[in-house]
């Protein structure tokens, strides 16, 4: 069983997927215009990256979905409009705060809600940590994994920042509102490396476990 | 003057939003879906603008309708890396590795209309953070005119080249059109607009 990636085509897609980083991680990228479901064939764990564009992603929608009914894990990343088309999720804009690490005394809202799930041997919680965009309600059932309190501004009841959703479909979606293809990619803040050098070996782990 | 082209990418882009509302280019930029660039006949526009967000790999297999609309007189604006080879003349790509704050100084080669009275520091940071601007380096054709260079000036971050009768501005970082702010880089926008659609020649 393998893992696989769907590639956007983009600059900061081809830099973390065909990098010399993390590429031998992958089995197989998909780029996503010619995504189809002969791509899936022996793949465990797919992950949908951060930005890819998402009028691609809503016209192969039923391809995701029938993956995940199939038993496979899902990975789907941030800024992907991911409520427009994969089931339970609900999602809500906050405006970024890409400067909360310059405020006075600044301390990250993101809690740690599951400090025992697995993926944190791999991924330190403090590597998870970096400006967010909008927040995820998880389905009933589902795990959340990170959080974040309500908006001090009122425009949002909180909600988590990455979940694990085992009861949606037969198989598993692990959905996060994180960006670390884009940020990695575009070889511009270190936490989203970070965060890929614990992520990417689990995935793996999980699709060839 | 002929309507520019902004080739969307499935999402709504805030910056691109600034640059077609901006009141020089109301009217002036039409919005068309990268993917439909093929059934597009480019010589109703003067200038193609290629997001850092777009699809490069697509773009790449239509490099040869690229490369027509520059030698019939088009201009391309094109920001971020380039990892795919849909632009003709630059031939490598060198992200920065294990960089210093010295490494993302925005230095200024020569002085060009679109970054008059910008204020290098002022690309360099924003709210005193470094590397926003550009945090990797191009090798442009010869003969390109280099406008800034990213810490040192072997290292081109800004160029401008002819191909044909039509001109590329290369912008190797985030894109030109989210520098719409209160301080000096906010002149961009208005001068980029206006070199975009004055299409004098590439100097």
């Amino acid at each position: 069983m393998s893992l696989a990636v769907l590639d956007g085509g983009t600059y900061f897609h081809h830099a973390a997927i065909y990098g010399a980083r993390y590429r031998d991680l992958f089995d197989r990228a998909i780029y996503a215009p010619e995504f189809a479901p002969e791509h899936l064939k022996g793949v465990k764990l797919l992950i949908v990256p951060d930005r890819i564009n998402p009028d691609l992603l809503r016209a192969r929608r039923q391809i995701l979905i029938d993956f995940a009914e199939r038993g496979g894990t899902l990975v789907v990343l941030g800024e992907n409009q991911a409520d427009t088309w994969l089931p339970g999720v609900k999602w809500t804009f906050r405006p970024t705060n890409f400067w909360w690490w310059l405020e006075k005394d600044a301390r990250p809202e993101q809690r740690l809600v599951a400090p025992n799930h697995e993926l944190f041997r791999a991924v330190p919680f403090a590597d998870t940590i970096w400006h967010f965009h909008g927040v995820l309600k998880p389905p009933p059932h589902a795990q959340t994994l990170i959080d974040v309190p309500p908006d001090r501004e009122g425009r949002d009841a909180g909600g988590a920042l990455l979940y694990d959703d085992r009861v949606t479909t037969a198989g598993r979606l692990i959905v996060s509102t994180l960006d670390p293809f884009y940020h990695h990619g575009s070889n511009f803040m270190p936490a989203t490396t970070k965060f890929l050098d614990g992520f990417l070996p689990w995935a793996r782990r999980l699709a060839t476990a | 003057m002929k309507p520019a082209l902004a080739l969307s990418c499935g999402f709504p882009d805030g910056a691109m939003a600034n640059l077609t509302s901006h009141p020089d280019a109301v009217g002036r930029i039409t919005a068309r879906d990268t993917y439909d660039l093929p059934a597009l006949d480019l010589n109703a526009f003067g200038s193609l603008l290629v997001s850092m967000h777009i699809d490069q790999r697509f773009l790449a297999s239509r490099a040869e309708q690229i490369a027509g609309f520059l030698h019939d007189g088009g201009t391309v604006i094109a920001n971020g890396h380039l990892a795919y080879p849909f632009l003709p003349g630059i031939t490598g790509f060198h992200p920065l590795e294990n960089y210093g704050l010295g490494d993302l100084a925005v230095l200024r080669l020569i002085d060009h209309p679109i970054w008059a009275g910008v204020s290098e520091n002022e690309l360099t940071f924003r709210r005193g953070v470094a590397g926003f601007y550009g945090r990797a380096w191009h090798e442009p054709p010869q003969g390109a005119t280099i406008v800034h260079a990213l810490g040192n000036p072997d290292r081109p971050l800004d160029f401008i080249y002819r191909i044909g009768k039509g001109r590329v501005l290369f912008h190797g970082g985030n894109d030109l059109w989210q520098y719409g702010g209160a301080d000096s880089a906010g002149r961009i926008l208005p001068q980029l607009l206006n070199w975009m659609f004055s299409g004098e020649s590439a100097s």
